[in-house]
This record gives structure tokens, sequence and C-alpha cells, in this order.
């Protein structure tokens, strides 16, 4: 399995990191608030795909752009990149705050979505199960509700913390906050999930401290197409903690693209 | 001609809620999250309110220039989360010293409305009020996330200010097209009563960017707590920058805040402040570092700069000497206070002093001392430094030091 190539593309004035592996349909991933455990996890789905991992504006390796401040901006921003890569119809899979650009971006460009995965995502109100605050979880429980088993960060999180990852952390919060810091869903978002027609699979940890699991029931009772799938022993970094995250993918999404 | 002949001597008061509990240790934090079940009783605070309005009317008698008093949210620091409402109060239990609102954080409201609140205070007050501008501590940002975004604080800032000058001097009802506002029909009624509007200032903590927005906006600019060598940058920087621009900033566009305690003797002021001026560092000002810096109040090199400072990393942790050296606190006698004021004000060739005379839950008596030996015992001291000061005061001031 090789590793990922890095492209960059000059997005509307934006210098934005694109990793790629494999061949095949694309397989585009957004990832979530932050960029932390890389993407390492997720290269599995390039035996069957030509994975496309984005960073987003003011994540990872892709530039900051202060104007990009609302989910719509996101979805823009996307149409005008998968111009450049020449992605149309594709496979879709976003990551909490990227499961809801996903669903976002899905519900505007439904033709072009030929399946998609919401892997936990944000964007639901659930008043009896909310999603928890990220911005008011203290930084040193923070890895805490990310992850079961914390282990997966032994690589990417420097003890004591550097000077220059705590910066790199609030640059990517400051990303997130420039759309999230009022609340972290859209109290409209239900009313028009049911232009979700793809085939659709919700994949939840079931130990998922951010968005509960409880919430994947919710999402389902508005995309009629959903499936859900849970993942025991799993928390909110799903890919990072069991390859059973891309089996499910594979699983689920591998049969009904032709390779 | 010395930066002494024209010092303006602002009473700057806290508004504390003034009860330090005795098992304090047990809260993390007096600011965004303090519990008021626990720590707060209605009763408590008229009496506390009714304190200092009587604070603010001694200070008046007593001969200060002015009376200064800030907006917190969410805090005990502060009991004046609504400042213009307490604004008003003291306009009607003083009669001669400017009053100084340092003041709304114009983010948390409209420009609009603001213009009208403080056009109503200056007419009501007779033209005595100044205001001062703050972005609004990053603790602000936590308390009121439903209105504002730290991420674009600063922005909203700027264009918030040229508002409210706008609708301040223009003479007939204009429309207003801006990034975050619109208005159709901009037209605040009343207008400040001292034309065109009463002296400004914005209230920065020494960063380039809220120097340039005070110069900007032709205002005056005013420091929070920020270490002496800070104030003094800041200082340089807008003079710096002043000059390119070719504009002047004079003593009297620049203030310092002082925390001072005067009694007979160093050694008596120590005594007694020393308690007190603990517990206005270690309980008033008890934040936990995240809600200093929320998420975009601060560019990521600026928060890298400061992650990269102990200092400023670990500024929680500080003793009692420590602030003492970096702040311009200032415990003793009248001489070694006046001259250490007096040395601050040369230093920083600036002509207002923002004087904080009631620190933490001293009780009322002291406070009231305190005031009285500063104005009748340090103000006079000082103004005999400079060269306007007649030998006969002077002469009049020795007998009293002897």
């Amino acid at each position: 399995m090789a590793g990922y190539t890095e492209e960059r593309y000059d997005v509307n004035g934006i210098d934005t990191a694109v990793f790629t592996a494999g061949e095949g349909p694309p397989l585009v991933y957004f990832h979530g608030a932050g960029t932390l455990t890389g993407f390492d996890k997720l290269l599995p789905l390039s035996e069957r795909f030509r994975l496309i991992v984005p960073n987003h504006p003011g994540y990872g390796a892709s530039a900051d752009d202060p104007s990009i401040d609302s989910i719509q901006d996101y979805v823009n921003h996307y149409l005008d990149l998968f111009d450049q890569l020449g992605v149309d119809e594709l496979t879709l899979v976003g990551l909490s705050m990227g499961g809801y650009l996903a669903a976002t971006f899905g519900i505007q460009q439904t033709h072009r979505v030929q399946q998609l995965v919401l892997c936990c995502p944000i964007g639901l109100r659930v008043p009896e199960h909310p999603i928890t605050d990220i911005f008011t979880v203290p930084d040193e429980q923070l890895l805490g509700y990310l992850a079961v088993d914390l282990s997966c960060f032994d690589d990417c999180v420097p003890m004591p913390p550097t000077p220059e990852f705590l910066a790199e952390r609030y640059r990517e919060q400051t990303s997130t906050a420039r759309v999230f810091w009022n609340r972290v869903y859209d109290p409209k978002l239900p009313k028009w999930l049911h232009r979700l027609t793809m085939p659709t699979l919700l994949l939840w940890g079931e130990q998922d401290r951010l968005v509960p699991v409880q919430q994947a029931a919710v999402w389902a009772e508005h995309i009629p197409s959903a499936t859900i799938r849970t993942l025991p022993n799993v928390g909110h970094l799903l890919f990072e903690e069991t390859p059973d995250a891309t089996g499910a993918i594979l699983e689920f999404a591998g049969q009904g693209v032709a390779v | 001609m010395s930066v002494v002949d024209d010092m303006k001597f602002y009473f700057f008061h806290h508004n504390h809620y003034a009860e330090v509990p005795k098992d304090h240790e047990r809260y993390d934090a007096t600011w965004v999250i303090p519990p008021a079940g626990e720590l707060f009783d209605a009763e408590k605070a008229h009496n506390f309110y009714r304190h200092h309005l009587r604070m603010f009317k001694l200070a008046d008698d007593l001969g200060f220039d002015g009376l200064c008093l800030n907006e917190h949210h969410n805090t005990v620091y502060s009991m004046t989360p609504a400042v213009s409402v307490m604004a008003s109060a003291v306009s009607q239990v003083t009669s001669r010293a400017k009053i100084m609102v340092a003041g709304v954080p114009i983010n948390l409201t409209t420009p609009n409305r603001l213009a009208e609140e403080y056009a109503m205070l200056d007419c009501i007050s007779g033209g005595r009020m100044e205001f001062a501008f703050p972005l609004g501590t990053g603790m602000e940002y936590w308390s009121n996330n439903g209105q504002i975004n730290p991420t674009s604080s600063r922005a909203r800032f700027r264009e918030s200010l040229d508002v409210l000058l706008k609708a301040w001097t223009t003479e007939e009802p204009m429309s207003y097209d801006g990034d975050f506002y619109n208005f159709r029909y901009l037209n605040p009624w009343p207008k400040p009563y001292q034309k065109p509007y009463p002296k400004l200032f914005v209230v920065g903590s020494g960063s380039m960017e809220t120097v340039e927005v005070a110069l900007d906006f032709d205002m005056g600019y005013s420091l929070v707590f920020v270490p002496i060598p800070v104030q003094l940058k800041a200082f340089a920087r807008i003079r710096e920058m002043a000059e390119q621009k070719g504009k002047t900033v004079t003593p009297d566009d620049l203030i310092i805040v002082v925390i001072a305690y005067v009694a007979d003797t160093d050694e008596e002021a120590m005594r007694e402040a020393r308690p007190y001026i603990e517990k206005f560092w270690s309980w008033f000002h008890r934040v936990p570092p995240k809600f200093l810096l929320p998420p975009g109040y601060v560019s990521t090199s600026e928060f890298l700069r400061r992650a990269s400072d102990a200092a400023l990393a670990h500024g929680t942790e500080a003793t009692f000497e420590d602030m003492v050296d970096i702040s311009r606190t200032i415990i003793g006698s009248p001489d070694t206070v006046a001259d250490t004021i007096a040395q601050w004000a040369e230093e920083a060739d600036c002509s207002r002093i923002n004087v904080v005379l009631e620190h933490a839950d001293m009780p009322e008596w002291m406070t009231v001392k305190n005031m009285t030996l500063f104005a009748n015992e340090v103000i006079p001291r000082i103004r005999a430094k400079g060269t306007k000061a007649t030998v006969t005061e002077s002469r009049e001031l020795a007998a009293v030091g002897s």
C-alpha cells in the first residue's frame, strides 16, 4: 500500500494541499476540525479508489483564508477544487465537521455524489443527545474526548506540547471558530436532508464523547436511504482506533463502483 | 515645561463584587464561570452598589479630575456589565469631575445604539463624559458568544467605531453600508453635549493593531494591565506610527493605570495593603489561560509569541513581588508614591493617570483613607514637581512632609 502524493492547487487564491493515493473512481475525504493525527489510516481506501484528501483552508498544509467563514464558503471552495481536479461524480466521505460539510455538499450536488459516508457528523441539533461543545473542553482533557485508546496520539502529540504545536492547534481552532463559534449545528439542516437520496452510510464509534452515537438514528430518520453501522469500543476519531472503519466503507462503497 | 504640569488624576474604580470566600481555593475561575448560586447574594450586591456610588461621590468631593469605570461580564471582578447604567447613576451623585466610561465593548452591542447611549450620558451629565473603547477581553467573547465571534472581532471593532463617529458627526440622517452593519437611517438622537464629541480613547494591551486603530480614528490610547516594558514599547510605537502618519500624540492622549496604596510610612502602607492587593491578583484575576485567548482573538503568530514567552504563558503563577515589579503598583508613604508616579509619567511622557485605590475586598474605611491621602498628600506633591508650581505651594508641602 503506497503512501500519499502531495499536490498543491491555487483555489481562487487559496494555496490548497491535496493528498492523493491509489487509482480508481474518486473518493474524497473531508477531514474534521483538526489534522493532528494525519490521514495514513485512510490508505486502505486507496486499494479500490483514487483517494483524495484535501486539507481545508486554514488547516494542515493548506493556507489560511479568513474570508472562508461559512459552510457555504466551504462548499464553493470544493466546487472550485473539484473542477481543477477533474472530479465530477464521486464517493464522498466526511468525518465530524467534514461530515456536516459532506452532507451539505450532497444536498446541493445530489446527482454528483454517488455514495455518501457520514462519520459521526456534527451539524444536527439533538437536544436529548447534544454535541459536546469542543471549545469548552479543557485542553488537558481534549484527547480523551477524541479517542478511547490514547495511544493513537503517541506519535503526533509532543509531551510536553511545544509552543509551535500549540500554535498550530490554535490556528486550526481559529479556522473552526470562524464557522462554528456560535454553534456547531444548523437548526434548519433536517429540512433539507431528504435530498440525500444516494446510498448513505452513517458510521459511528459507540464510545464517541463528542457526537453521541444516539444521533445516528436521528440522521437516519431524515435520510431514508441511510444505513447505520456502529463500531464498538471506538471514539470520535474512528479511523485512528480501528481498521474496521475503512473496512466498513469498503464494504459499503467498494462494491457499488466500477474499478 | 514638564509633563507633570498638566497631570490629570482619575479615580479608576473596578466596582468589584467585593467578597472573597474563605474557601476560595476550590474555585477555578472568577471569570466566565463563577457559580452565582454559591457566590452571589442580591442583598450584598445592593450594598456593594451603594458603596461604589459613595466612593465615586467621595472622589468627586476630594477633587479628582475624573472618575473612571469599566465593563466586564460574568465575573466577580466587575458589577458593571452594563456600565452605562452605572455611569448614569454616577453622574447623579457627582457634579464636577469628568466621567470616563472605559467602556462598553462596542462589539457586544450595535454601534448606533452605543452612539445613542453615550450621547445620552453626555447630555445627562452636561458634558462631563469621556469614553474609552476596549476590544473586550478574551473572556467577554466566551460570555457572549451568541453575539460575537472572536475571529472577526478586530475587523468588527474598526467598523463599529467608524459607524459611531459618523453617527455623532453627521448632521443629516445617513445610510451606512459596511461589512458587518447596514443602516438605512443612521440618525441617533440625542447627539453628544460636547462638540464635536467627548474625548475618546482606545483601550489596548499594546498590540500593533489597537495602536493603529487609535491613530486612525484620532483617539487617545489607554493601556490595561500589561508589564511596564510592554506599555513603554506601545507608547513608543504609537508615537513612531503617529509621526509616519503626520499626526501628533500629546501626553494628554495617553493613559497609564496605577495601583496605589498610601499610608504614613512605607512599612505601614505595605502592611495594610499587601493582603488585599494579593487577593486582587489571586481572586479577582483568576482566569484559566484558555479564557484569555479564545480562538482567533489573536493571530497565530501572536499566539506563538505568547506561548513561547514563559512569563506570559504562566502569568497566573506570578508571585506578589513579580506582579509589583512588572505592573505599576506603588505602595508607600506620600513621598514614595508621589515620586514614583511622577517618574512613571515622565518616563512614559504621559499626563493622565488612572489610579486604582480600592483593592479586592478592603473595608470601606481603608478605601476612604487611601483616597483621602492620595488626594490630599500625593496629588499636591506631584503637582509641586511641575515648573508651574509656586514657591508658596512647595513650602506648604515641605511643611506637610516634615
